[in-house]
C-alpha cells in the first residue's frame, strides 16, 4: 500500500509573500483596467479611489517581491537553485515537461517532476518563473514607481525614454503578467486532485504519494 | 428771411463745430495745451515717446512698446482708457487717469464680480493692460504666473495634496483656469521646453524665442518643427522633432488648457471627481497645438495633426493622460497577450474535459498496482 509522503515545500515567508503578491497583484489588474479604462468600467466606486488603491497595492507587490528576493537570497540560499534552470532543465527537462503537460496528461500518465524542498519547480516553472520573477515583476514595479513619481523622479523619467514609453511598457507587462495569472491558475488546478497543489501554499506541505519519511527543507527527515 | 438763413448756417456751423470738437476730445484726445495723446484715434505714438524709455518716466510708469504694441488694446490708444488725463499732463495733471475696464469689458466684469474670487482682485490684480495678449496667445505657464502672485505655490500644493492624486503633477501640466473657472473647450498646447546647457540636472524651462532663433538660425522657428514649411506640424514631423539628437535638450510639454476662458472663479465640485477629464475617452482629446514664443512675448499657435497626443510613443512623449490619450494599438496588442494567456486554460481544459474518463480509468489502474 502506498503511504502518504508529506514535503514541506513552502516556508512561512514565501506562503506570505505569494498570497500579498497574489492579492496585490490582482487588484493591481483590476484597479488598472479601471484606470485605462475608466469609461468602460466603474469597479472601484471612483476613479481617484482606483488611483489610490492601485498605488497602495503596487508599494504590497514591491514590498512582498523584497520580501520574496530577500528571504531566498539571504535565507535558505537557494534562489537560484529553485529558479534558474539547469542545462539539464534546458535540454531535455522542459521538453519532457511539456510533453506531459500536452499529451500524456491526457492518458493519465503521472508527472514526471517530483518536487522536494530545494527543486520544487518543474523546468517549464522554472523558466516561466525565472521570467516573471527577474524581469516581468521588476520592470513592472519600476516602471509603477517611476509613474507614481513622476514629478520627483522626472530626470528617471527621461532617461527611461519619456512618459508615454514607461506607460506602454508598464500596460504590456501588466497584460503579460495578466495572462501569466489566468495560465497559471489553471496549471495549479492539474494536480490530483484540483486544490492538490494549491493547498499547499497555503498550509506549505504537499503530499507526495512515495514510500518514505515526511522531508523538511533542511533534508531533516521526520 | 436772408438774415434767418445766415443766422441759421452760422448756428448750425457753430454746433457742428462745437459737436466735432467735443466728439475729438474725448474719443481722440486731441490737443490741450500744447499737449498731444496722439493725432488721430488709435495713436500712442506721443504717449510712448516719454512713457516707452523707462529712463524718461521711472519704471513705474514705463511701458514696454513691443510688448504694449501687440496688445488689442494698443489699437484703441492710450487716450481711451487714460481719459482723465487733461491736456496739462505732464506738466500739470499727473497719475493715471485711472481707467475702467468695464467700459469695453463690461460683460466679463459682471462674470467676474459675480465669481468667488471678484472680491479679492481687481482685473489689474492679474492682468497688466499693456502687455495683455489673447487667450490663445498667451501660455499657460504665465496664467499660472498670475495665479502665483497671491497663491503661494507651497499652499496651493498642500490643499491639493490632501486630496488629490499625483497633485504635483496636475499643477505642472494644467493652468489653474482649467479647473477653477467653468471655461470649456480643452485643447493640448505644447510649449517647447529646454534644458540649460551643460546643467545635467537643471529643471526644464520654457524656450525663449531667442533660444529656438539660435537654434533656428535666420529661419522662422516654427522651421525647428515644420520641416515642410506649410504652417501645420504633421504627427510625423513632431515624431522627428523628438527623435532629433540635435534637439536632445529641447523637449514638448503639453498643457490642457480651455479654448475659451471664462472668468467665473470657483471651486467645481465637478473638478473633483477625476472622470471629468479621466473618463472621457480617447476621441475627445485629439485637437492639440504648438505654442511658439515670439519675440513680443506673445505665443504663436500653430495646428497640430489630430490624433498626435495619441501616438503610442514618439508623437508627445513626455504628455499622457490616463484614461484619455491612451493608444488603440497598444490596447489591441495588450487584448491579443491577455488572450493568449487564456489559450492553455480554455484550450488544455477542453481536451481535459474530453479525456476525463481515460484519465480516471488510468487512476484507478494505477491505484490498484
Amino acid at each position: 500500500m502506498n503511504e502518504k509522503k508529506m514535503i514541506y515545500l513552502h516556508p512561512t515567508p514565501v506562503r506570505i509573500w505569494h498570497w500579498l503578491n497574489a492579492l496585490g497583484i490582482i487588484t493591481l489588474c483590476v484597479s488598472g483596467a479601471q484606470i485605462r479604462y475608466p469609461e468602460y468600467l466603474n469597479i472601484f466606486g471612483s476613479y481617484r479611489g482606483a488611483v489610490l488603491l492601485h498605488d497602495v497595492a503596487g508599494i504590497v507587490v514591491a514590498l512582498s517581491f523584497s520580501l520574496w528576493f530577500f528571504y531566498y537570497s539571504f535565507g535558505p540560499h537557494t534562489l537560484a537553485r529553485i529558479y534558474v534552470p539547469t542545462a539539464e532543465d534546458l535540454k531535455h527537462g522542459v521538453l519532457r515537461q511539456a510533453f506531459y503537460y500536452f499529451f500524456l496528461y491526457f492518458f493519465g500518465h503521472p508527472n514526471p517532476h517530483h518536487p522536494t524542498p530545494d527543486n520544487k519547480f518543474n523546468p517549464m516553472q522554472k523558466s516561466a518563473y525565472l521570467a516573471i520573477m527577474f524581469v516581468l515583476v521588476p520592470l513592472v514595479s519600476l516602471s509603477g514607481i517611476l509613474l507614481m513619481n513622476v514629478s520627483p523622479l522626472r530626470e528617471l523619467v527621461l532617461a527611461a525614454g519619456g512618459l508615454k514609453l514607461l506607460v506602454g511598457l508598464h500596460f504590456l507587462l501588466a497584460c503579460s503578467l495578466t495572462a501569466f495569472l489566468f495560465t497559471h491558475v489553471y496549471l495549479t488546478t492539474l494536480g490530483k486532485t484540483p486544490t492538490a497543489h494549491i493547498t499547499p501554499m497555503w498550509t506549505g506541505w504537499e503530499e507526495d504519494e512515495e514510500h518514505g519519511t515526511t522531508e523538511q527543507p533542511s533534508g531533516q527527515r521526520i | 428771411m436772408k438774415t434767418a438763413l445766415k443766422q441759421t448756417i452760422h448756428v448750425s456751423a457753430l454746433m457742428l463745430f462745437l459737436i466735432g470738437w467735443a466728439t475729438a476730445a474725448r474719443g481722440a484726445g486731441a490737443q490741450w495745451g500744447g499737449y498731444s495723446y496722439g493725432g488721430t484715434v488709435g495713436k500712442s505714438g506721443n504717449c510712448l515717446s516719454c512713457h516707452g524709455v523707462a529712463a524718461n518716466v521711472g519704471r513705474r510708469n514705463f511701458i514696454d512698446p513691443v510688448r504694449y504694441d501687440h496688445t488689442t488694446h494698443a489699437k484703441i490708444g492710450c487716450p481711451a482708457c487714460h481719459d482723465a488725463l487733461d491736456g496739462t499732463h505732464p506738466d500739470g495733471s499727473q497719475g493715471k487717469g485711472k481707467a475702467d475696464c468695464r467700459y469695453c469689458h463690461d460683460d466679463i466684469s459682471a462674470e467676474y464680480a459675480a465669481s468667488s474670487h471678484g472680491k479679492n482682485a481687481s482685473c489689474g490684480g492679474c492682468h497688466d493692460p499693456h502687455r495683455v495678449n489673447t487667450p490663445s496667445e498667451i501660455s499657460a505657464g504665465d496664467t499660472n504666473k498670475m495665479c502665483a502672485k497671491c497663491h503661494d505655490s507651497a499652499g496651493v500644493a498642500a490643499n491639493h495634496t490632501k486630496w488629490l492624486p499625483r497633485a504635483d503633477l496636475h499643477m505642472e501640466m494644467l493652468p489653474c483656469v482649467t479647473c477653477h473657472t467653468g471655461s470649456r473647450n480643452y485643447v493640448i498646447n505644447l510649449y517647447i521646453i529646454k534644458r540649460q546647457e551643460g546643467d545635467r540636472h537643471h529643471t526644464f524651462d520654457l524656450a525663449t524665442h531667442d533660444e529656438l532663433q539660435k537654434l533656428a538660425g535666420s529661419a522662422d522657428i516654427l522651421s525647428l518643427i515644420d520641416v515642410n514649411g506649410d504652417n501645420y506640424v504633421s504627427i510625423d514631423e513632431l515624431r522627428n522633432f523628438n527623435r532629433n539628437p540635435a534637439y536632445r535638450g529641447l523637449r514638448l510639454k503639453g498643457m490642457m488648457t480651455p479654448e475659451q476662458a471664462s472668468h467665473s472663479f470657483q471651486i467645481l465640485d465637478n473638478r473633483r471627481n477625476c472622470t471629468f477629464c479621466h473618463a472621457s475617452g480617447p476621441g475627445t482629446m485629439q485637437t492639440s497645438f504648438i505654442a511658439l514664443p515670439e519675440k513680443n512675448g506673445a505665443f504663436r499657435r500653430v495646428a497640430v495633426e489630430r490624433g498626435a497626443v495619441l501616438d503610442a510613443l514618439n508623437g508627445t512623449p513626455d504628455f499622457y493622460m490616463t484614461g484619455k490619450t491612451r493608444n488603440a494599438t497598444l490596447d489591441k496588442i495588450g487584448l491579443l497577450i491577455v488572450a493568449g494567456g487564456m489559450v492553455m486554460p480554455v484550450g488544455h481544459g477542453f481536451l481535459r474535459l474530453l479525456s476525463r474518463n481515460i484519465r480516471n480509468q488510468k487512476g484507478k489502474e494505477n491505484r490498484h498496482e
